[in-house]
């Protein structure tokens, strides 16, 4: 059989999706000005949301909703502390992604005895999930870039002083788009279990920081990360396919490395929202 | 007075997040007092555990001041994982490859470790100072590549495959062993090694014209050069010290914990070191208890894992509630605030 095949390019698609999900969430909540390093634990909370609901009521779409609101809560806890509580913004995203790794063996052993796997449950086609990330993808670049609102949030992100001085309350648009891409981030997990069948904890495995690497390279635009997620996805689909020329180890590394020399090779940080990482406060300290 | 209030801070974190850890036990139906009844009993209830509990410290003290040093410097350091296992099967290789007398060898060994540790730190940290790569992003890439290649080192078809049973290296010389304080029990100088490199660290950051340096760097990038310091020279520096003492505290547990390589060894000592180096709040005295409380939380785990009350992983969760309180000392500000209006508003009525 060619490597090179349609089967690849579907393959690609389908694993490009959770990478294009974490990069438009991150695109949201970077133009707004806050860093979320936590889109990683984020993706794996709603993938065990979805295996743990799907399990138990056997509805892939309740599983869906209730992924949806593990990330918006996740999203919640850390516009609570980057925002709200000025913490460091990488430190809670590392943090939620140690919580959500202690959480995701600590559940899978009580609620089915096995550390770090679920029982395979109700999935729905994950196909749905690639056509709506095409279609979020689309729309948000039109949000982002013809609307009032997104200029709202790309003011918030790059002078958050001028958009305060206009009446807009920073905090509170900071917060709604971490909570936003909080919820991107738990469609991604829910696209990994349902395009999987079951939970493991490794299912993630980096690609909520590559999803970062892709909106990097994207320069934070949504249509340009989507074309920097499917060549991640690529990447990850030749992977699989390479194992069984090469020692799989190597073929593992393989998205890994390429993902630094991309990052490595990519020079044009022009759209780095100003006020990125900052904490706003109104007295100007 | 400063010292008290940071204390003040971390303790009031740590019994904050050990009531959400009550909590959580609670709803997942175990019972939150003989949850710690056995965390502590694992870790603390007698001279063997309180040894597993040291020696589990040990490697977490390497990784937290990996993470440290960087942070200190305004970098964030999350690939010390695969820093630890590149020193790791690099300490084993030197142990079980060069010829040389006892104690000479080990430290060769050690050295070899910390080197190529320091190459790992060195590759993010030339493409953040030269390039602008998100560190935390390449560390954390970087930190996958070193796990699968020295899984292949030792697979059937790498070239150090050692035994047939498992994959992992021959065991190292004997004269390449880092010896042990007491005989039947793992815990070894490796612990005494991380205690010198906590206070070096100290004196570096604190007591030297380079960590003063990096300090500035970390506090303002900008103001540092316009005060003439080389800033992407700092940063590169910071993060090849960082993986130096990660890949030394790989070949730590290497030659003094399991005296062979094995694939996979560390349970996610690269991980506890970001909780330890934000424990201790970036302070390189105060990762020993830090570390020693993710040590306890460990050992204590397994403990309460042997004894049925829960799984082990209860420790983990435990472990990032606590990194949430501990970060946010605005949080205990806020609690200050309410407790001021409260008192007001209780005043004020007649």
């Amino acid at each position: 059989m060619s490597i090179l095949s349609l089967d690849l390019f579907l393959s690609a698609l389908r694993l490009a999706t959770p990478i294009a999900f974490v990069a438009l969430g991150e695109t949201f909540s970077e133009l707004s000005g806050v860093i979320n390093v936590g889109v990683e634990g984020t993706a794996l909370a709603g993938a065990l949301v979805t295996a743990i609901v799907a399990y138990f009521t056997g509805s892939p779409t309740l599983a869906l909703l209730s992924a949806l609101a593990a990330g918006a809560f996740l999203g919640l806890l850390h516009a609570a502390w980057a925002v709200y509580l000025r913490a460091d913004h990488v430190v809670s995203g590392v943090a939620i992604n140690l919580l959500v790794t202690g959480g995701a063996l600590f559940s899978t052993r009580i609620l089915w005895g096995w550390r770090g796997t679920s029982p395979s449950a109700a999935t729905m086609n994950p196909w749905i999930f690639v056509g709506l990330c095409v279609l979020l993808v689309g729309l948000a670049q039109i949000y982002i870039f013809r609307t009032p609102w997104g200029l709202r949030l790309r003011v918030v992100g790059e002078h958050p002083h001028a958009a305060d001085t206009a009446g807009i309350n920073v905090n509170r648009i900071r917060l709604l788009y971490t909570v936003l891409n909080g919820v991107l981030c738990g469609l991604a997990g829910s696209f990994l279990f349902n395009n999987l069948g079951r939970f493991t904890d490794g299912m993630v495995g980096g690609r909520g920081f590559i999803g970062i690497a892709a909106m990097v390279v994207g320069n934070y635009r949504p249509l340009p990360s989507l074309a920097a997620a499917y060549f991640f996805g690529l990447v990850d689909a030749l992977q699989m396919r390479l194992q069984a020329y090469i020692p799989s180890q190597f073929s593992i590394i393989l998205p890994y490395l390429l993902t630094v020399v991309v990052l490595a090779g990519f020079l044009g940080r022009a759209n780095v929202p100003k006020a990125l990482g900052k904490p706003y406060l109104k007295e100007g300290r | 007075m400063r010292l008290a209030r940071e204390l003040g801070l971390v303790f009031a974190s740590l019994a904050l997040a050990f009531g959400v850890g009550a909590l959580v036990a609670q709803l997942s139906g175990l019972s939150p007092s003989a949850v710690y009844r056995e965390l502590v009993r694992g870790a603390f209830g007698d001279q063997y555990r309180f040894f597993q509990t040291l020696t589990q410290a040990t490697p977490i003290i390497f990784t937290s001041l990996s993470f440290l040093i960087a942070f200190r410097a305004g970098l964030f350091n999350i690939g010390a994982e695969g820093q630890l296992y590149m020193g790791a099967f690099f300490g084993a290789w030197a142990g079980f490859t060069f010829v040389l007398p006892p104690y000479l060898h080990t430290v060769v060994a050690l050295l070899v470790g910390a080197l190529v540790g320091a190459v790992w730190g060195f590759i993010p940290g030339w493409l953040r100072a030269r390039r602008g790569t998100n560190e935390f992003v390449s560390t954390m890439m970087l930190s996958y590549v070193a796990i699968y290649f020295t899984s292949w080192l030792v697979s059937p078809r790498g070239p150090y495959h050692g035994t047939q049973w498992a994959n992992q290296t021959v065991r190292i010389l004997s004269s390449a062993e880092l010896p042990r304080f007491v005989r039947g029990m793992q815990l070894h100088w490796g612990l005494a090694i991380a205690g010198l490199l906590s206070l070096l660290l100290w004196y570096f950051l604190f007591r030297t014209p380079r960590g003063y340096e990096m300090r500035a760097v970390g506090q303002n990038p900008r103001a540092a050069q316009y005060a003439g310091i080389d800033v992407p020279r700092t940063m590169i520096l910071a993060l090849t010290l960082a993986g130096a003492l990660a890949g030394l505290g790989g070949a730590a547990e290497v030659l003094g914990t399991h005296r062979r390589f094995i694939e996979f060894f560390s349970p996610g000592y690269g991980w506890d070191g970001i909780a330890g180096g934000l424990i201790a709040r970036a302070h390189p005295l105060a990762v020993i208890p830090a570390a020693i409380l993710i040590g306890a939380l460990r050992a204590g785990g397994m403990g309460m894992d042997r004894a049925g009350v829960a799984p082990a992983d209860f420790a983990s969760v435990l472990q990032g509630i606590v990194i949430f309180f501990v970060v946010a000392p605005e949080l205990f500000r806020l609690f200050r605030r309410i407790r001021r209006e409260r008192r007001v508003l209780v005043h004020s009525q007649p």
